[in-house]
């Protein structure tokens, strides 16, 4: 049952994520490591690992690209910005999920209203 | 006292322990089989190295060397690369059916090898057997000695393939043969697999010793 309900989750979490890396992005140039404190506390994202085959992924479809900044602390750093495409498709995403959180919000609280008129 | 190896991971220098550099090396290439299918693989496994690299520095907190202890705080947190559940969006949909399916395609191509493991003269029919996925390698060598009296070139073949087929001699040859993906896990489950063998078969030798003794 408890397996059921972690796979569950982890679906959910796969298309918000997306929604939520490329809004953090959409609000100027991010590092990788500034999206993930960004993440953290939320709980979007289980393992780091997660982070960057989606940005990889994302970039390919030319939602994102990146440009190299030199960095006081080590090596040069991989800025990621978001594309016109990228903005596109946010605010896509973005319109479906209020659409979907609104819906889901909905049946929930006529879920408890039948539940309390039922208790009365 | 134990060795160290200077390393760059992902542009930082770093002195890490002889048992936490190979544990290090198994965990980056089973993200590097995991995404060998990926145009963007190399890409990934980088920034995950400067990823591993930055949370090394946070995680040594002064200390020089890294040992086991930071690997294993590093990885908790850097997740299995089978946890990173990122697969692109059009496989999601088969991914939830073919879950097992994808994870071994992910992996090392399946090579003929002779295996040395299960062998009557040289391994070539288990090797052919574990190539085809056949369970038994009886059948293989039923072909072969039918194939030596009708057509008479049955040995011949033998002969040729023992000369060229090179012996599953590594773990990872041995699970290229059975076309298993080359992971941690897989890793470690050959190595323990080899010990229990090792282990009886030692309790084999004595035995046969005290009863020749006997």
């Amino acid at each position: 049952m408890e397996i059921k309900l972690e796979n569950t989750k982890a679906q959910m979490r796969k298309g918000v994520l997306e929604l939520c890396v490329l809004s953090i992005i959409s609000d100027g140039e991010a590092y990788p490591s500034d999206i993930i404190s960004k993440l953290k506390g939320s709980e979007l994202i289980v393992v780091e690992g997660t982070l960057y085959p989606l940005l990889n992924r994302l970039k390919d479809a030319g939602l994102l690209e990146y440009n190299w900044q030199e960095s006081k602390q080590g090596p040069p750093r991989k800025y990621y910005k978001i594309t016109n495409l990228g903005s596109m498709f946010l605010d896509n995403l973005f319109e479906t999920w209020q659409v979907l959180n609104q819906s889901v919000n909905q049946l929930y609280n006529l879920k408890s209203k039948q539940k309390n008129e039922q208790d009365i | 006292m134990n060795k160290t190896f200077n390393i760059n991971l992902g542009g930082y220098p770093f002195a890490i322990n002889d048992d936490a550099y190979s544990y290090v090396q198994k965990y980056l290439d089973s993200i590097q089989n995991h995404f060998s299918d990926s145009k963007g693989c190399d890409e990934i496994v980088n920034d995950i190295e400067v990823r591993m690299a930055e949370l090394f520095n946070e995680h040594l907190k002064g200390r020089i060397i890294i040992s086991m202890r930071e690997v294993n705080e590093v990885i908790a947190i850097m997740g299995k690369p089978e946890d990173f559940g990122a697969e692109p969006l059009e496989m999601q949909d088969n991914f939830s059916h073919a879950t097992n399916e994808t994870k071994t395609s992910l992996g090392t191509a399946k090579k003929l090898f002779r295996n040395p493991e299960d062998k009557k003269i040289a391994g070539v029919c288990s090797g052919i057997a574990a190539y085809f996925g056949i369970d038994d390698p009886i059948w293989i060598r039923l072909l072969f000695i039918l194939m030596f009296f009708t057509v008479g070139s049955g040995a011949l073949a033998y002969i040729i393939m023992w000369a060229l087929v090179p012996e599953a001699k590594t773990s990872s040859d041995k699970l290229a043969m059975r076309g298993e993906p080359t992971t941690v896990y897989n890793i470690a489950k050959l190595v323990e697999d080899e010990i229990t063998e090792f282990g009886d078969k030692i309790n084999k030798w004595s035995k046969d010793f005290t009863s020749k003794k006997g």
